[in-house]
């Protein structure tokens, strides 16, 4: 083995690390080998050297910091209104709930398409009930051929309600009133323009709700309404965390 | 057989690495803490903090340089008694502590853009001496050099070498795959050699 080989080893040979065969090739290369001895020896100097150096104390000083500021940080909580709070308390979760939006995402991409390539390519069976859900809406409403059961399993919440109108817009606005008294608590500290044009747009929207149809132009409308408060409520926690206003 | 004996000394032996006086803490007595943590309970967070707070402040002095340890530090515990609500216990607390430890020194050093504090001067100012004062001489020119290696060797000496932790707990707190951590600590300590020159196993003999 070349000295390359060896001093590459050497690491793993001083801490034990290697099997005894590997490590009896290594000791027999630094019985015969003065230059790999000597780097050898260097390397057992310097880890025993660090492992000797000297525990460190902290200063007495550094409990008392820890302590300030804590408590400096439990009465910022306290001033903090609760939506910041149950931001900040989502946040860090938020990546894991992004890479979770991107899967369910590619899922419902992948059944999608393999809906729509069916007829062609394969004239196989029932697509799933994602597939049915994305796919165009019927002229009239789909009804379960006599005597087929629905699959079981699919208790698919969104499927329901698609076809359950009423239900449909009851949770929409329920969604759309926590926004609200998420947005009117911070509504107070924005300026008076930033205010107009929030409560312009938001009359606006409500507006588009009441007057479209029913069914899916209405939930459309909903769901353009709770998009936009929600950009409201972030872009203000946003423009908080950057120490802007 | 003689010949053995007599050759042995000349070469230097495989050690397994120890950890330096730590006394490994149970699941249970973690897991007793942290609850008394998470209630507040002033006693039970002193007595956290003075079981980390050598290992927390001598990570961040070794990576941050001893100016900025102590601010380092404080952050440490503040993110540790801040966030052990939401531990989940995944990894050791101890694993945990130095993961944090890690990250807020590497990510200090990064806000400050800072690169070596210590200079080349400050190697060769230290020339061995003949005397009893060879040990301390030693660590502190393996203190500067240690100064003068990119962070990264630097987290995985202080972790490896100076901790005594294994690699698996090392390749837990860096969130790397143990391999990795072998190569580093490798390539970490012959840096270190190159920036000490030959000669330290005189000054440690």
């Amino acid at each position: 083995m070349s000295c390359t080989e060896i001093q590459r080893r050497l690491t793993a040979y001083l801490d034990g690390e290697l099997d005894a065969d590997r490590g009896s090739v290594v000791r027999g290369h630094l019985r015969e080998c003065e230059a790999c001895r000597l780097v050898a020896r260097d390397e057992a100097a310097l880890r025993d050297g660090l492992r000797t150096l000297p525990t460190l104390d902290p200063p007495p000083s550094l409990w008392a910091g820890v302590q300030a500021q804590l408590a400096a940080a439990e009465v910022a909580d306290a001033k903090r209104p609760a939506w910041r709070r149950a931001v900040a308390r989502w946040a860090p979760r938020a990546p894991r709930f992004a890479a979770g939006g991107l899967a369910a995402a590619a899922a419902i991409t992948v059944l999608w398409w393999r809906a729509h390539r069916a007829p062609a390519d394969d004239p196989s069976p029932s697509p799933s009930p994602v597939a049915t859900l994305l796919a165009p809406v019927p002229a009239t409403p789909a009804v379960p051929a006599r005597g087929v059961t629905p699959a079981a399993g699919t208790d698919d919440v969104t499927a329901d309600l698609t076809h359950d109108p009423e239900r449909a817009s009851t949770s929409y606005a329920q969604a759309a009133d926590e926004l609200v008294a998420l947005a009117t608590e911070a509504r107070a500290q924005w300026s008076d323009e930033r205010k107009v044009a929030f409560d312009t747009k938001l009359v606006e929207l409500r507006a588009t709700v009441d007057h479209v149809a029913e069914g899916r132009p209405r939930q459309r409308a909903w769901r353009e309404l709770i998009r936009y408060l929600q950009g409201a409520v972030i872009r203000d926690e946003i423009a908080l965390a950057g120490g802007a206003r | 057989m003689s010949d053995l004996v007599e050759s042995a000394p000349i070469l230097p032996s495989p050690t397994l690495a120890e950890p330096r006086g730590r006394v490994p803490a149970t699941l249970a007595d973690d897991a007793q803490l942290i609850a008394a943590c998470r209630r507040g309970e002033a006693r039970a967070m002193e007595m956290l903090y003075h079981q980390y707070k050598r290992r927390v402040f001598g990570m961040a002095h070794r990576i941050v340089g001893a100016s900025d340890a102590e601010e380092v530090a404080q952050e440490v515990f503040v993110r540790v008694f801040r966030a052990l609500a939401n531990f989940r216990g995944d990894s050791a607390l101890s694993t945990w502590i130095y993961r944090l430890t890690v990250n807020a020194s590497l990510s200090h050093l990064a806000k400050r853009g800072r690169r070596q504090e210590v200079g080349d001067e400050a190697l060769t100012e230290l020339p061995a001496p003949p005397t009893t004062e060879r040990d301390s001489a030693l660590a502190a020119r393996i203190e500067a050099a240690l100064g003068r290696l990119p962070a990264g060797y630097r987290a995985i000496l202080v972790l490896h070498d100076v901790e005594g932790l294994s690699h698996e707990e090392c390749a837990a707190i860096l969130e790397c795959r143990v391999g990795t951590c072998k190569s580093q600590l490798h390539k970490a300590r012959a840096k270190m050699r190159e920036l000490l020159g030959p000669g330290v196993r005189e000054e440690r003999a």
